[in-house]
Formats: C-alpha cells, sequence, structure tokens
C-alpha cells in the first residue's frame, strides 16, 4: 500500500542501509582509485572474493558472517598485495588503461575461477538474525542484518579514515599519489605503501562481501555491479577524498531506493550512470570537489 | 599601428594577483623582451595572450582584434605562435615530422607541409636532425625544435618562453643571432626571459620588465637596466642604492 | 613499412574474398565471419583509440545502436537496408552527444564516462520492454536472402576492408597527423592551432559510423538480439582488446589482432570449455604484462625499424611529471 509519507522515509532509511555498504565500497576503491589512481576493475572480484570465502567458512564452522569478516579482510589483504607486487607493480609506468585491461583480466580470471570452483548456482545463507527486524514507529522497520552491517560498516568506514588522515602510512600513500617522483626522494618505499595500500581497499572489498552475505544472492558474477558502482562513487565524492566516497555512497543508497521506489528496480542502477555522467559533465571534481586527499 | 595592445589586463589565481593591471603594446616588426625574476608572470602573460585561460579584467587586441575570449588553437590561426618554458616535443616523431604539424596550420597538404617544415628547419641550422626522432635530440635541439614547429605556423607575432634556459651562454647567443632574423620574416617577437641579460641586450628593441604581476619599467634595454626599480626587484633594497 | 602493409592487408582480403569457395562448412565460415567483423570493429575502435589514443571502452553503445536500428526501423515497416542507414545515423547521432561530454575529460575518466554511457544504453534498452522487446529481445530481418552465411561473411570482409581503407587514408592526411598530436600531446597541438575537440569528433563519428555497420550485420545473422547480447560492456572491451593487441595505432594491427583474438577464442572454447574464459583472462594479462605494444607494436619494436609516423606504433604516454598536470586530469579547461 503506498503511503505518501511513509514509503520515501522507509525507502531512505532502507537506502541509508544499502548506502552504508556501498560507502565501504566505495572507499575502498576511493583509496584504491582516488588516493592511488590505479583504476582496478577487479574489485568487484574481490568482493566476490570475500563473499565466497565467508560462505565457505560459515558452512564449515557456522559461525556468522558479522563475526568472522575480518577472515575475509585479512584474506583480501592479501590478494590485493600479492596482485599490486606481482601484476600492477610491472606495469606503473604506463597508461591507465593498460591498468584497466590487466585488472579486467585479472577479474575474468577471479570470475571464472569461481565459476570452476562453485558452480553458476546462486548460494544463499540463513542466520537467525535475517528474521529478525527492528521497528521504528509504528509504520517503519529495518531488516536487523542490515542494522548490523550498517554499524559494523560505519565503524570500518572512520576507521579508514583515520588511517589514511592520521596515519604515517596514509600519509606516505597520498604523498605518492600527488608526486610519484619527488615521493621515494623522500624516502618513501613506494612499491611497498602502494601494495599496503592496494591491500586495504581490496580488504574493505572483501569485508563487505562478507558482510552482503546474509542478505544478497552468492553467484560469480555478483561483484560486477559493483565494480562500476564504485568508480561512480569515487568520481561523485572527488577525487582522493576518502570521505566523499563514503557519503556518495550513502547517497547513492539514497537514490538508487527512491528510484526503485517510484519508477521501479530496473532504473536503480541506470540512475547511477546518469548521476555519473551529469557529474562528469557539471563538476568533474565531484561533489566534495577537492583533488587532493 | 600596434599589432598587439595589451590593456589594463589582471588576472588572479584565487588569492594570489598574477597580473596586476598590465598594459603594454607590441609593434609590427619589433623584439621586445618580457624581463623578471621568478613568478614575475611572464608565463600567466603568455597564457593570457595565448587564450589558454582569460583575464578577469583588462583586454587584449590583436591586429585590430578583441582576442581576450579566443580558445589556444583559436590564437594560433589568427597568427600567434608560442613555445613553452617546458619543452613538449612530440618524442614518437621525428623533429621534421614535429614541425610539420606546425605547418600543417597553414596547409592540408603533407607534401607542402614538409617542404614548409624543411624550409624552417634549414632556417634554424637543424638541416642534419631532419629525420632523427624527437626522443632522442638535446635540450638546445628541442628548444630550437620549439621555436621551429611556432614558426611553420606562419606567426605573425612569436611568444618565446624562456627560450635559452637551459642553454650554455654560448649557445644562448648562437640561438639570439637567429631570434634577431625574425623580423626580416615579418615577425615579432616577444620574450619570455629571466635572466640571460646578455641574449637581451643583444637582440632587444624594448624591454618590460615585471614584478610579482606588475609591470615596473619599460623601454630600451640599456635604459631599463640601470633603473632602480629593476635592480631593487631582482637584487633586493639594498643594492638599489648602488644604481642611483 | 606503411606500403607494406597495405599491400599485405590488400593481398589477404582479397584472398579472404575467395575462402568461401573453399571452405565447405556453414560453422567455420560463422567464425570466419566474426574475426572479420571484429577486424573492421578494431580498426573502427583504432581511429579513436589508437591514432587519437582516446580509450574507449563504451563503443558497444554504437554497435547496440547499428543493430537495434535495423531491428527497429524495419519493425516501423522501413525496408532492411534503409533500417541499417538509419541505425547509422542513429549511432553518428549518439557518438556526437558522447563525444561532446566524454571528450572534455581525460585517462580514466574519459574510458569510465564512455562505460557509463554505453551502459546507460544497454539498461534503457532492458527497461523499454514495449520500444525494444526489453530483455526478451526482439527480431531482426535477414539482410540477405541468398547464400546467406557466404553473404554475411562476403559483408564481414569487405566492411574490413572499407574500415581498412579509411584508416590507410586518414593515416597520411593532415586528419591523421592531427589525431595522433592529440594523442601525444595535446596541449601542444592545441599551440599549433589545431582544434583538438573537433578532430577529436571527427574520429569518433567515423568509427561510430563502421562500429554501427557491424552492428548490424551481427544482429542480421543472429536474427533476434538482446540487450546484455549487444549493448554489453564485453563487446566494448572486446573490441578494444583486438586492436590494442594487434597494435593499436597501426594499421595492420586490428586486423591482425582479430584473427589471433578470434581464433584463440575459438579454440579455447573447444579446449578448455568452462574454463576459456578463464584462459582468455590469462590471454589478456599475459598481452598487457609482455606485449603491451601489441603484435605489430612489439615486433617493430624487436626489429628496431623505426617507422614513420604516421604509422608509428602506439606507445602509453609517459605520465604527468608536475603535480599541476596531474591535477588537471579530469578536464580540459
Amino acid at each position: 500500500m503506498f503511503n505518501w509519507l511513509y514509503a520515501p522515509l522507509q525507502a531512505i532509511l532502507n537506502g541509508l542501509l544499502t548506502g552504508a555498504l556501498y560507502a565501504l565500497i566505495g572507499m575502498g576503491m576511493a583509496l584504491i582509485f582516488g588516493v592511488m589512481r590505479i583504476v582496478n576493475f577487479a574489485h568487484g572480484a574481490f568482493l566476490m572474493m570475500g563473499m565466497y570465502a565467508t560462505y565457505v567458512l560459515f558452512q564449515a564452522t557456522g559461525v556468522s558472517p558479522y563475526y568472522q569478516f575480518p577472515f575475509a579482510g585479512v584474506l583480501l589483504f592479501f590478494v590485493g598485495y600479492a596482485t599490486y607486487m606481482g601484476l600492477l607493480r610491472r606495469i606503473r609506468g604506463q597508461v591507465d588503461f593498460m591498468v584497466i585491461l590487466l585488472t579486467m583480466g585479472l577479474a575474468l580470471i577471479l570470475v571464472d575461477g569461481a565459476q570452476l570452483v562453485f558452480g553458476a548456482d546462486y548460494h544463499q545463507i540463513n542466520i537467525p538474525l535475517l528474521s529478525k527486524n527492528v521497528s521504528i514507529g509504528s509504520e517503519m522497520s529495518i531488516n536487523a542484518p542490515w542494522l548490523v552491517s550498517f554499524a559494523i560498516a560505519m565503524v570500518l568506514v572512520c576507521a579508514l579514515y583515520w588511517v589514511v588522515t592520521r596515519t604515517m602510512f596514509g600519509r606516505a600513500a597520498r604523498a605518492i599519489a600527488q608526486n610519484p617522483y619527488a615521493a621515494p626522494l623522500m624516502g618513501i618505499d613506494v612499491h611497498r605503501v602502494q601494495a599496503i595500500a592496494f591491500g586495504i581497499g581490496s580488504a574493505v572489498a572483501g569485508i563487505a562481501g562478507a558482510l552482503l552475505l546474509p542478505v544478497f544472492y552468492l553467484f560469480p558474477e555478483v561483484g560486477n555491479q559493483f565494480k562500476l558502482k564504485s568508480f561512480v562513487m569515487v568520481v561523485l565524492g572527488g577525487m582522493g577524498s576518502i570521505q566523499g566516497a563514503a557519503i556518495a555512497g550513502l547517497v547513492l543508497g539514497v537514490v538508487e531506493s527512491l528510484t526503485s521506489l517510484y519508477w521501479g528496480n530496473e532504473w536503480a542502477l541506470a540512475v547511477d550512470f546518469v548521476l555519473f555522467i551529469l557529474v562528469l559533465s557539471l563538476k568533474p571534481s565531484g561533489i566534495f570537489g577537492s583533488q587532493r586527499a | 599601428m600596434s599589432l598587439l595592445e595589451v590593456k589594463r589586463v589582471s588576472k588572479r589565481f584565487g588569492g594570489l594577483k598574477a597580473i596586476n593591471d598590465v598594459s603594454f603594446s607590441v609593434k609590427p616588426g619589433e623584439v621586445t623582451f618580457i624581463v623578471g625574476p621568478n613568478g614575475a608572470g611572464k608565463t600567466t602573460l603568455f597564457n593570457l595572450i595565448t587564450s589558454v585561460f582569460h583575464a578577469d579584467s583588462g583586454s587584449i587586441h590583436f591586429d585590430g582584434r578583441d582576442i581576450s575570449h579566443l580558445t589556444p588553437n583559436g590564437a594560433a590561426e589568427i597568427g600567434i605562435g608560442r613555445t613553452f618554458q617546458l619543452v613538449k616535443p612530440l618524442r614518437n616523431l621525428t623533429v621534421l615530422e614535429n614541425v610539420m604539424l606546425g605547418a600543417f596550420l597553414r596547409t592540408s597538404s603533407p607534401a607542402k607541409a614538409e617542404k614548409e617544415a624543411a624550409k624552417v628547419l634549414r632556417f634554424l641550422q637543424m638541416e642534419k636532425v631532419l629525420h632523427l626522432p624527437a626522443r632522442g635530440m638535446g635540450l638546445p635541439t628541442l628548444k630550437r625544435l620549439e621555436i621551429a614547429r611556432a614558426l611553420a605556423t606562419q606567426p605573425k607575432l612569436i611568444l618565446l618562453d624562456e627560450v635559452v634556459a637551459g642553454l650554455t651562454t654560448s649557445e644562448a647567443m648562437r640561438l639570439a643571432v637567429l631570434l634577431k632574423r625574425l623580423p626580416e620574416w615579418g615577425i615579432s617577437t616577444i620574450g619570455g626571459i629571466e635572466h640571460v641579460m646578455q641574449v637581451v641586450m643583444r637582440v632587444a628593441d624594448r624591454v618590460i620588465v615585471l614584478d610579482h604581476g606588475n609591470l615596473i619599467a619599460e623601454g630600451v634595454p640599456q635604459d631599463v637596466v640601470h633603473r632602480p626599480e629593476v635592480i631593487e626587484a631582482y637584487l633586493g633594497s639594498k643594492y638599489k642604492e648602488i644604481a642611483s | 613499412m606503411r606500403k607494406w602493409q597495405v599491400s599485405i592487408a590488400a593481398c589477404f582480403l582479397i584472398a579472404a574474398l575467395f575462402v568461401p569457395l573453399l571452405v565447405p562448412t556453414d560453422y567455420t565460415l560463422q567464425i570466419l565471419f566474426r574475426v572479420f567483423l571484429f577486424a573492421a570493429l578494431g580498426l573502427a575502435w583504432n581511429l579513436v583509440g589508437g591514432y587519437a589514443g582516446q580509450l574507449s571502452l563504451g563503443h558497444a553503445a554504437y554497435f547496440g545502436v547499428g543493430a537495434y536500428g535495423l531491428a527497429l526501423f524495419s519493425q516501423l515497416g522501413i525496408s532492411p537496408w534503409a533500417s541499417v542507414l538509419l541505425g547509422v545515423v542513429l549511432a553518428i547521432i549518439c557518438a556526437a552527444m558522447i563525444g561532446r561530454v566524454s571528450f572534455r575529460l581525460r585517462g580514466p575518466y574519459f574510458a569510465l564516462c564512455t562505460i557509463a554511457f554505453a551502459e546507460v544504453l544497454r539498461l534503457v534498452a532492458k527497461n523499454l520492454p514495449s520500444v525494444t522487446g526489453g530483455d526478451v529481445g526482439v527480431q531482426v530481418p535477414l539482410l540477405f536472402t541468398q547464400s546467406t552465411i557466404r553473404s554475411f561473411y562476403w559483408s564481414g570482409v569487405l566492411l574490413t576492408a572499407l574500415a581498412f581503407a579509411l584508416s590507410a587514408w586518414i593515416e597520411r592526411s593532415r586528419f591523421g597527423y592531427y589525431l595522433m598530436a592529440i594523442r601525444e600531446d595535446q596541449d601542444t597541438a592545441l599551440s599549433v592551432g589545431v582544434n583538438a575537440a573537433r578532430c577529436k569528433l571527427w574520429a569518433l563519428l567515423i568509427s561510430a559510423a563502421i562500429t554501427a555497420l557491424g552492428g548490424a550485420l551481427y544482429a542480421s545473422m543472429f536474427l533476434f538480439i538482446v540487450p546484455d547480447q549487444v549493448l554489453a560492456m564485453d563487446i566494448s572491451t572486446e573490441i578494444a582488446i583486438v586492436a590494442m593487441l594487434g597494435g593499436a595505432g597501426t594499421l595492420l594491427g586490428p586486423l591482425l589482432g582479430s584473427v589471433v583474438l578470434e581464433s584463440a577464442a575459438e579454440i579455447f572454447k573447444n579446449v578448455f570449455k568452462e574454463a576459456h574464459l578463464l584462459i582468455y583472462g590469462v590471454l589478456i594479462v599475459l598481452v598487457v604484462l609482455f606485449m603491451p605494444e601489441g603484435i605489430v607494436g612489439t615486433f617493430t619494436k624487436k626489429l628496431g625499424l623505426y617507422k614513420k609516423a604516421p604509422s608509428a606504433p602506439f606507445r602509453a604516454p609517459l605520465p604527468s611529471t608536475t603535480e599541476e598536470e596531474s591535477q588537471r586530469i579530469a578536464v580540459d579547461e
């Protein structure tokens, strides 16, 4: 029943909850693309890996993803680190298109690999939390898992922001992005810092995958929709702005949710790209327009 | 009749006023040098004249037309050529092909462009390197390449930004001799230069001195160099007394 | 070196015309059609991506518009070939709009923007079933009623010949020089009077037209299209990889790239079956790591042949050295 006030409010609420996960994914990309200028088309595949890893662990131990997500994070950190050291480092001097192609190839390998190992079927898990709802007033409610993932995501978002802005490591990563030639002269071990940064960004994607598992279908191509979304968030938020990408994630969640409500689910995806094109045409430096981290 | 008239032009970037109420004019066939310490605004002025960006106030007229709001390629089309402080050759092409790019502005035939480019390169005494790739060339050659490319567009006015920076004094003087001949081709020149004063003295008909975006002196080289304001701008006020 | 490339290609294409007389199976001809189709698409992409250095990942947009143009216009009663033409016109209009927005952007922003436009088109096609048939798809008329597979094959060869001839002509014209100057250093090109925006746009319009023609042919051969088939990012990527694998910015590159890639893809499908995408991914990674200039480019480098421009192989532009330059990544003033 379409209720003119509560329906959009609920949609906004749901949008914020989804948006928190988007924000997490977007921040990971903001670190990789916004700060390091690496166009990582395997970001979605990393999310998928985190999701499958959590699934396997859940099937084996029964531990809820909301407790075991750090494992996905650690796993993807190493995957990311290895990807940088083994592959990306070799083409660092080249034009971005090469990085896009390389990471696309990597994504293909990971996605098809997942299909070979796990099959193309959709998987789902069931945890008791799924059936719990939290009521807000008399007209609105939140599905509990989303609330939990929102909380975890927000904590991680803040933690990531702190790492990038307040630690030496974060400063080193930003320094490299701003001037890759001067940074090593300042004693920064460029490749190690970038590998770690890439690892962190990938870990975040993996954790997002873990958090998604209870509320989403799992299948090899699950990461694809998030891949392009994360670029949209980084551009919307402004290159180099970690917090911008996070806020953009929340915005995207809400906009998608409202679009779903009024125009149907199919257009929700399209709205991401339309927003993207609009921002690129009108204010390419992003809503939070800073070109420096 | 001036070729270029810069009238009360100002440009600021955020809080910094890069060019402040600058006016001057250049006559056809004249060699003018804009002199000033680092950061004085020479490149900004060049960028304004070639419409890389636009002035906040004031106007620029070229050949009688208001050119305050063109595009960089538009400026080249109406006859303003320029070189850049950081040489930007097209590395994967040969020297000749680089210059052909400039020549293509006035002809669409590759054969004619090649001829015109070769002619310009001969003027600049670069026959030996015509068919070598630009990426292997040394700085003096690349500087000449910049000039050649701009000359190939058959400009009426050419802006040379720090054209002798990085060259040894003898290389600079050799280039200066060539530059002095540009008026023969009907080209007015504005050079931007920081400190290779011998070139200025040798080549310039007129000198304009910029300091922190302000025009502080204008006139014949021999005269301007002795003015107290100019010495102060370069060396500080301690040396001002020495001059007077 | 350039004359060599043109002669080799010409001989190859002429020989290709006789292939249907030697090859008995329709299946093989279909594969060969795909080889030539993607050679043509690669050559078309090469104008924008290779010569002008604007690496588009959204060419599926024009491919799809060509395909849907044929399908939808003919539903209105217009003859199939006229529909193809209308589809091409529509693609050119799309290219004009997409170009206007995208070409102001540099580097990865440009690529991402092209992806966004193609995705928007795909989603529009999916979500307007009343117009496009949505995910269910739409029928496409047959363009050739006789010797069908052979005719498609020959049209593929002809399209490739057209694309090749255009590329060869552009390469040695002022336009071609300008495109390469824009690729190497757009600011320098501007300073000598090159109207970069206009040049890039023209390259895109020509590229889009050929791509749309390819899309129409492809659609007609399958007789039925869905958005996820003709507007998918996979098509865009395949086109770009064909050109880059062969050697972007060269004449023979896309041709060679298509022969190698499409044959490899076919072999992988038969040998590796389920894992064929994985092997394809490995191939892409290996090419990027070890042959970034593509077959023709690497070949030229190894032989130490300096190729006289405009045939100079695609070389990745060096990253900006100054912060100021890299800050201007996003947008041209």
